[in-house]
């Protein structure tokens, strides 16, 4: 096909390739500068790297973390609570919302509680979570589900109930049952809300997962970074945001991944 | 003439939270077997809820109305899904109704074929004009074999010419297959174009005020019809009774 381009048209994908190359090279750029003042201003003395830490330190670090093997080992351990959590919050989320969806009165039943538990700091419930669940990863999985459960819940609600009215009345017409409008409309319109939900609940996994590392870690991300506190480590600190960073942001990414499988097929 | 569907002193009242508003009061009609019957009306009149009453979607609140077979319902809106192609949105209603059967399936192809869709089967309907896709949902509509069309101010959404195009193959596609439909309009022109016969009803609630049979003898074109000597006839006479 490039044969047939014309010369302007060659002219403004160049254009294009050139500008998002440009924004690459400031959002690396912009990653450098701020890494390199802060290495500059600790390595100065400008700060205490005591308070700071610094980038060297940062990966010194990671590097000790990795010689003792526990740097994957805290990195398993929150990926796997994060991603359990954030399954079954998903799952949970997206069947309660049908289940919503499917009976009215249920759902005018119910409404009142959900709200009332979205605004809920699920933090509050810390003390609960350790008593009924120990101080294992059971409780920090289920302070993930909790903390994305409700969101997933009302995001989907939402996306069902506002399947178009239209095609809604012309599958009614056909004589259309409620499980077949449900297979074949609202389910597969909510395809891209179901992706914003994933997107909003991958954040809410990570909230979920290192809040319940805080509560009652013993190992993990969060537990390093609140030893790290307790013991005034702040290059431990700033190791693990650092890695949480980088995890979370993998985890982004594999949605948007995911999105790009799925909605291939309908856009064209 | 046997009729297909029938309208006996139909009312119907909607209840809201807000008050109750009566869209349809003593309202009788009968529509013969391959009749082509247009439904003119003000605008907020009634007309879709004589529509939903007919395809059975609203109970009336008194009277009766009797439906010989199945009906097929076209909205102004094409609403194809865009997540299927143009033949499996053409098969919706075979799968809803459960129809493995390779014949039925066969048959609704050799429908879009025969109307011009054979060549976009596996596209998008995105990736169609607004006039083909006013076509693929008449096709889909067709699919299902209903015994009456029953069609809702189906062209409203397309610009005039695109309109002119689509009226026409509607028509076309309509006389060619034999079916009985009932047109809901609220433009004039459409219906002296399309129909045999064309009701006017008054301002809500919907009664029907006049009944007109046309006398266009064999032309069944809308173009064609359009520049006869009766169409402004036609036009004058049902303008005046609308706004009466
Ligand atoms: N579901 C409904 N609930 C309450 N009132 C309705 C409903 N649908 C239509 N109406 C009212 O009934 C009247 C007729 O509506 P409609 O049949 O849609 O008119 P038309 O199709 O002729 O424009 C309008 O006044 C409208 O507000
Ligand atoms: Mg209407």
């Amino acid at each position: 096909m490039k044969h047939s381009y014309s010369a302007e048209h060659a002219r403004f994908l160049r254009k294009r390739r050139r500008k998002l190359a440009l924004v690459w090279a400031l959002r690396i750029g912009l990653l450098a500068l701020f890494l390199g003042v802060w290495e500059l201003v600790t390595a100065l003395g400008w700060a205490d790297p005591f308070l700071m830490s610094s980038p060297s330190r940062i990966a010194k670090t990671l590097a000790s973390l990795y010689a003792d093997g526990s740097l994957f080992y805290h990195i398993g351990v929150t990926l796997l609570e994060t991603l359990i959590g954030f399954a079954i919050s998903t799952v949970v989320g997206c069947a309660v919302a049908l289940l919503l969806w499917w009976s009215e009165t249920l759902k005018r039943v119910l409404e009142p509680y959900i709200v009332v538990l979205n605004a809920l700091p699920k933090i509050a419930l810390g003390p609960l979570i350790i008593i009924w669940f120990g101080t294992g990863a059971e409780a920090i999985v289920f302070m993930t589900v909790l903390v994305g459960v409700i969101v997933a819940t009302m995001h989907m609600l939402t996306a069902f109930l506002s399947t178009d009215k239209n095609k809604l009345l012309l599958l009614r017409s056909m004589g259309a049952s409620k499980l077949q409008i449900l297979q074949k409309l609202v389910v597969p319109s909510s395809l891209a809300s179901f992706i914003s939900m994933l997107k909003v609940n991958v954040g809410m996994a990570w909230i979920g997962s290192i809040m319940g590392e805080y509560i009652v870690s013993r190992a993990g991300i969060g537990y390093l970074i609140v030893y790290g506190g307790q013991v005034f480590k702040l290059d431990l600190v700033m190791t693990a945001t650092f890695l949480l960073c980088l995890l979370a942001a993998g985890m982004y990414f594999a949605v948007v991944l995911l999105e790009k499988i799925l909605v291939k097929n309908e856009e064209n | 003439m046997k009729n297909v569907l029938c309208f006996t002193d139909v009312t119907l009242t909607y209840h809201t939270t807000r008050g109750e508003t009566t869209a349809a009061e003593g309202l009788s009609f009968e529509v013969g077997e391959g009749e082509f019957l247009a439904v003119i009306g003000p605008s907020g009149c009634g007309k879709t809820t004589l529509l939903s009453l007919a395809a059975g979607l609203l109970a009336p609140s008194s009277g009766e109305v009797t439906r010989a077979g199945r009906c097929g319902y076209m909205l102004q809106k094409d609403e194809l899904f865009p997540w299927r192609t143009i033949e499996k949105n053409i098969f919706l209603p075979l799968e809803i109704r459960r129809e493995k059967e390779k014949n039925a399936r066969s048959g609704a192809v050799e429908l879009a074929k025969k109307y011009g869709l054979g060549d976009f089967l596996q596209s998008y309907p995105a990736e169609l004009s607004g006039g083909m896709r006013q076509r693929a949902a008449l096709i889909r509509t067709l699919a299902a074999d209903p015994d009456i069309l029953l069609l809702d101010e189906p062209f409203s959404a397309l610009d005039y010419q695109t309109r002119l195009n689509v009226c026409e193959d509607v028509s076309k596609i309509l006389r060619g297959e034999h079916k009985t439909a009932l047109l809901i309009t609220h433009d004039i022109s459409e219906a002296i174009s399309l129909a045999d016969r064309v009701l006017v009803l008054t301002a809500r609630p919907a009664k029907v005020a006049y009944s007109h049979t046309l006398d266009f003898g064999d032309v069944v074109s809308p173009l064609k019809r359009r520049e006869m000597p009766q169409f402004s006839g036609w036009f004058e006479l049902l303008w005046r009774e609308l706004n009466a």
